[in-house]
């Protein structure tokens, strides 16, 4: 069952406890506005929730077509870390928001892939990583690299900028499991 | 529909060429990514995905 964040609820929560508040959208409601109204401007049908695992954390769910009216409608999960907008290292590939693919599933789609790690195709896929989410292990993409995001007081990496970096990413995908791309160019990842 | 499915063709070319080349491209509220110069010409509004090598 998912239910949608009521945003009164967790600016109270904040002011309550400013200094203590554990999740980023108590410790910086206007960060957290911030990427309400990014969202709202350029992706206005996804819709926020929060995971019902005991993480408290939010994360943004609707679908994208990037290829165009024919291509796959991908159906996205963009996840929040609790400590947004911070990237901690050099490997946080996918930087302080996850973007999970639940259909098409890439684990499902990998499996059906030759794995060649000798040619970077580990996991089967091109710049995906893999995580726990909930009990499972799920394979998400790597929106860019780490040395691109951004996490200062004042311009940090939305939610709307990892999901057009996710979009960017189903084309290089897409384009590569049809041969208009070699694996070359799609493990170059310059897209 | 031959026409139609070369044109879809010929702009998955372009948008493939355009994104190699490290040109800007927007996405559209439903997701869809365009070369700017194009997105803007016909009008439409969206997100300019910022500058990023895929990790």
């Amino acid at each position: 069952m998912r239910y949608k964040l009521d945003r009164r609820e967790s600016r109270y929560q904040t002011e309550s406890w400013p200094d203590m508040a554990y999740y980023w959208y108590e410790r910086d409601p206007d960060l957290y506005k911030a990427e309400v109204q990014a969202m709202r401007k350029f992706f206005p049908s996804f819709q926020i929730y929060q995971l019902q695992d005991g993480s408290g954390r939010l994360y943004w769910r609707g679908t994208v077509q990037p290829t165009g009216p024919n291509g796959i409608t991908w159906d996205l999960m963009l996840i929040y870390k609790n400590d947004h907008p911070q990237v901690h290292s050099e490997y946080d590939y996918g930087g302080s928001v996850q973007i999970l693919p639940v259909a098409p599933r890439l684990k499902d789609i990998a499996a059906q892939l030759p794995i060649q790690p000798e040619k970077g195709l580990g996991l089967g896929l091109p710049h995906i990583y893999r995580d726990n989410f909930g009990r499972d292990e799920e394979y998400f993409i790597c929106t860019a690299d780490p040395k691109y995001f951004k996490s200062g007081q004042t311009h940090s990496t939305s939610a709307a900028s990892a999901l057009s970096w996710a979009c960017k990413w189903i084309i290089l995908c897409e384009m590569w499991m049809n041969g208009e791309i070699s694996d070359e160019v799609a493990l170059e990842g310059n897209y | 529909m031959e026409n139609n499915n070369d044109a879809v063709a010929a702009r998955r070319q372009a948008l493939a060429q355009a994104l190699r080349q490290g040109e800007p491209v927007v996405v559209t509220p439903s997701g869809e990514v365009e070369i700017k110069e194009d997105a803007v010409q016909a009008g439409q509004t969206g997100i300019q995905v910022p500058d990023g090598k895929l990790a």
